[in-house]
């Protein structure tokens, strides 16, 4: 069996040491001494979960701190986005896609000290498949039937080929629970994982402790506290007062605080936030591909990457680098303002208004900057700057908007372009066919190549414009060792996670 | 003065009433529902309705402000929407927090608005006393966050002597910790809402000292400084008093954005959170629970002044 872990490991090994000789030219960092068995590593963090219960809470702040951590599915992903075993000691897919046969490890344990047995991972999925309240419930949607075939196996039966399927289940909707644990999901969790939830305290901080009894390879540290600093100053000041080891998503603008800090690296990690500025494709005058396409080349990309601070890599398209399916698709729709200008004299769009709702935590610079870019092309754009939850409302839900902007952190989120119902209202038959045809390919290269296909129609459609792929900055402690540095918002597997005395 | 204290005691369950009216139906205002945030941005219509149904949120309106109010007047604050704890719950432990700050705060703003407010009125055609009205009309005018990075810049990270923000995990287990991470907040609301004391005691000080008994006072062989700290001083007060009644708004306002700016796991940040979430049983309870604070403080400061003032003791 090939430990997950490891493999895991050896990519951060790998992208931390990139980092180490991109930061300190004439040699990196030499490790000296050993693990500190009883640290307490205190990571300073963004967004808070609102709740912390993993069945029904959406949000990518409760992913980031419990998978991988407290909770563990059949399998996980890695920081590359390969798919590796891990409740699962091997899984196997039959030939024709439509039967998945996990063999379970031995001896795993949840934190309660149940053992885990095939029931509990039939339970744990069947739950999220029966339920539609549930968090990953769509994810199923192909799944028939769940079941223990002998006490170490599962089986998973489909109704039609699903290449999303692992990766889905090394998601919210594979996570295995304990079913006679009666604790309260809401502030408490009972997973299988290497660390333990010892404590939430709302506003503020959540605490891991390693969890001894780990059935797999024990964390290298004794606890970690994570802190929710929304102020971007507080988080830096906070690391350079040395009350956080590692600060996660540090404002690029801000980063040369650290500057000639011996003490502190920034890490510079790939992520799949993709900061989009979506166009109601259903409505008026944004449902003329040409008015689309002149906003696109109305707005030099580069200077939007200067103004978030050079943290970012211009994408050109729906999908990230990170993801299956990614080209290069800058090109598409390079900056002309003068081809935009004439685009929207011929969709007959002479001082165009347009508003843009932008949840206000966003900040102002990249609004502020295209006003500009956009009113050099005869386009007013009125920003109208509100809380997550009024957008959530009014965009998402009503879909009463022109243009938005917000950053879509989700990997593999391709099919909300094939859902004409998705508040981009994108309505692409093409589109669709192709998102459904690589849902069924039978090897992750087809599907790969059915994604590529038909993320190039919806860039040359122009279904939203891309302003920008976040690149992350992580600001790490000298001796932290194994901290993630790529997709740090949706992922923070701490399996690696050490400080050298 | 029964009556007059009956009186107010009746007027300050009156202004709960309408506030806990008022609070309930412009919170219903509020564009956004607790159900989609829950929900977030991979669901559908469908799971978004069974959540507020499982909530109690698709009852008539009336129907839920009934059954707030109900809870209100068995003492019960409610929970909250997203994770059922407790709204009294998590004020009282958000409280530990705050409660010192704002206490604090105060403290600090007396401390150096008395002595300088008199002393800028007992020196006003002086340099020093125009001096202190000068920077004291500044410091009112400086917005709380400038104030406070202001304070960071100087005290955390370039002398490093404070914590730059936070508090600590365990409380006030540690003492001398938790106190260190609340001076520099303190400071920042104290210092401003100090400024803005300080104009109110120079002004009442600049009037006591033009009085016919601080002059008859001074007549009697008295410095005209001694006579206004003397004679003078008791009507002084009494205008501190009022203005402490709302100067307590002021704290509560200067809390929420401090807060924020040092990441303090207090009842204005929380509340701040919880606005975002739309998690509104817990908004109300918050909201009431801080009006309370302002309304209960007023009809003490009514009562006090009452007792302070023998021209209105008589009437009374």
């Amino acid at each position: 069996m090939r430990s997950p872990r490891i493999l895991a490991a050896a990519g951060t090994v790998a992208a931390a040491a990139l980092v180490l000789t991109a930061c300190t030219p004439g040699g990196g960092s030499s490790e000296s001494g050993s693990p500190d068995a009883d640290a307490t590593v205190n990571v300073g963090l963004v967004l808070e979960p609102t709740d912390l219960d993993i069945r029904t809470t959406d949000g990518i702040a409760l992913d980031q701190v419990l998978i991988d951590n407290v909770y563990e599915g059949l399998v996980s992903r890695t920081a590359a986005g390969e798919i590796v075993d891990t409740i699962a000691k091997s899984h196997e897919v039959s030939d024709d896609g439509l039967t998945y046969t996990f063999d379970l490890n031995d001896g795993v344990t949840f934190q309660n000290g149940d053992e885990v047995t095939a029931d509990d991972v039939v339970w744990s999925i069947s739950q999220v498949k029966d339920d539609e309240g549930m968090q990953g419930h769509t994810d199923l949607a192909n799944v028939t039937s769940i079941t223990a075939t002998d006490d170490d196996t599962v089986t998973l039966a489909l109704s039609a080929p699903d290449s999303n399927l692992l990766w889905n289940l090394a998601g919210r909707a594979g996570l295995v629970l304990d079913e006679a644990a009666t604790n309260d999901l809401s502030t408490t969790a009972v997973g299988t994982g290497p660390y333990t939830l010892k404590s939430w305290k709302q506003g503020d901080s959540l605490t891991l402790e390693r969890n001894d009894d780990y059935w797999g390879e024990k964390a290298r540290v004794k606890s970690v506290v994570f802190r929710y600093i929304t102020d971007a100053n507080a988080g830096i000041n906070a690391m350079l007062a040395g009350d956080l080891d590692v600060q996660t998503a540090v404002d690029a603008n801000l980063a040369t605080q650290f500057d000639g800090n011996a003490d502190i690296e920034i890490a510079r990690g790939k992520t799949t936030d993709k900061y989009t500025l979506a166009f109601n494709n259903k409505v008026a005058p944004l449902n003329d591909m040409r008015v689309r396409q002149a906003i696109r080349m109305a707005i030099d990309h580069a200077a939007v990457v200067k103004a978030v601070g050079g943290a970012a890599v211009e994408q050109g398209g729906p999908i990230p680098e990170l993801d299956p399916g990614y080209e290069d698709l800058t090109d598409v729709a390079p900056y002309d303002p003068t081809k935009a200008k004439e685009l929207l004299a011929e969709a007959g769009q002479s001082n165009l208004t347009l508003d843009l709702t932008i949840p206000s935590f966003y900040g102002t610079s990249v609004a502020t900057l295209l006003v500009s870019e956009l009113e050099k092309v005869g386009i007013t754009l009125n920003v109208k700057s509100v809380e997550f939850a009024t957008w959530l409302n009014d965009v998402y839900t009503n879909k009463d908007f022109q243009l938005s902007y917000v950053d879509h952190a989700e990997s593999r989120d391709f099919g909300n372009w094939a859902n004409p119902d998705y508040y981009f209202g994108f309505d692409n038959a093409d589109v669709q066919r192709l998102y459904q045809e690589s849902v069924a390919a039978a090897d992750p290269e087809t599907a790969a190549a059915k994604l590529k296909e038909a993320a190039r129609i919806v860039s040359e459609q122009a279904g939203a414009d891309w302003l920008y792929n976040a690149v992350t900055l992580t600001a790490v402690r000298q001796g932290v060792t194994g901290f993630p540095t790529d997709s740090t918002s949706t992922r923070l597997d701490l399996g690696e996670l050490a400080v050298q005395e | 003065m029964i009556r007059f204290v009956l009186t107010r005691l009746l007027l300050l369950a009156v202004g709960l009433l309408v506030a806990s009216a008022l609070i309930f139906f412009t919170l219903r205002i509020l564009p956004g529902d607790v159900a989609q945030v829950i929900a977030g941005t991979q669901s559908t219509p469908e799971q978004v309705a069974a959540i507020r149904l499982s909530l109690g949120l698709d009852r008539p309106i009336l129907v839920q402000y009934g059954d707030w109010l109900g809870g209100l007047l068995r003492g019960d604050l409610g929970s909250s929407l997203i994770t059922s704890s407790s709204v009294a719950d998590e004020l009282a432990e958000k409280a530990q927090v705050t409660v010192p700050l704002a206490v604090f705060s105060l403290v600090i703003a007396l401390l150096f608005s008395v002595p300088l407010g008199i002393l800028a009125a007992v020196r006003r055609r002086r340099v020093s006393g125009t001096v202190v009205s000068f920077v004291s009309q500044g410091l009112a005018a400086v917005p709380a966050v400038w104030a406070g990075l202001v304070l960071i810049a100087i005290f955390a990270v370039w002398l490093g002597w404070l914590p730059p923000q936070g508090f600590p995990l365990d409380g006030w287990e540690e003492p001398g910790r938790a106190l260190q991470s609340l001076v520099l907040p303190s400071l920042t609301i104290g210092i401003i809402e100090g400024a803005v004391l300080l104009r109110f005691i120079r002004s009442a000080a600049v009037e006591a000292s033009g009085e016919d008994y601080v002059r008859t006072a001074a007549a009697t062989g008295m410095t005209r400084t001694r006579a206004l700290i003397t004679q003078g001083m008791p009507n002084v007060a009494l205008s501190v008093v009022s203005v402490l009644g709302l100067q307590v708004a002021g704290l509560i306002v200067g809390a929420i954005i401090i807060e924020q700016l040092f990441s303090l796991p207090g009842i204005g940040r929380m509340l701040v959170s919880d606005v975002g979430n739309r998690d509104l049983t817990k908004v109300q309870g918050e909201l009431l629970a801080l009006t309370a604070i302002v309304l209960v403080i007023g009809t003490v400061v009514d009562i006090v002044h009452r007792l302070l003032d023998p021209r209105q003791r008589e009437t009374a």
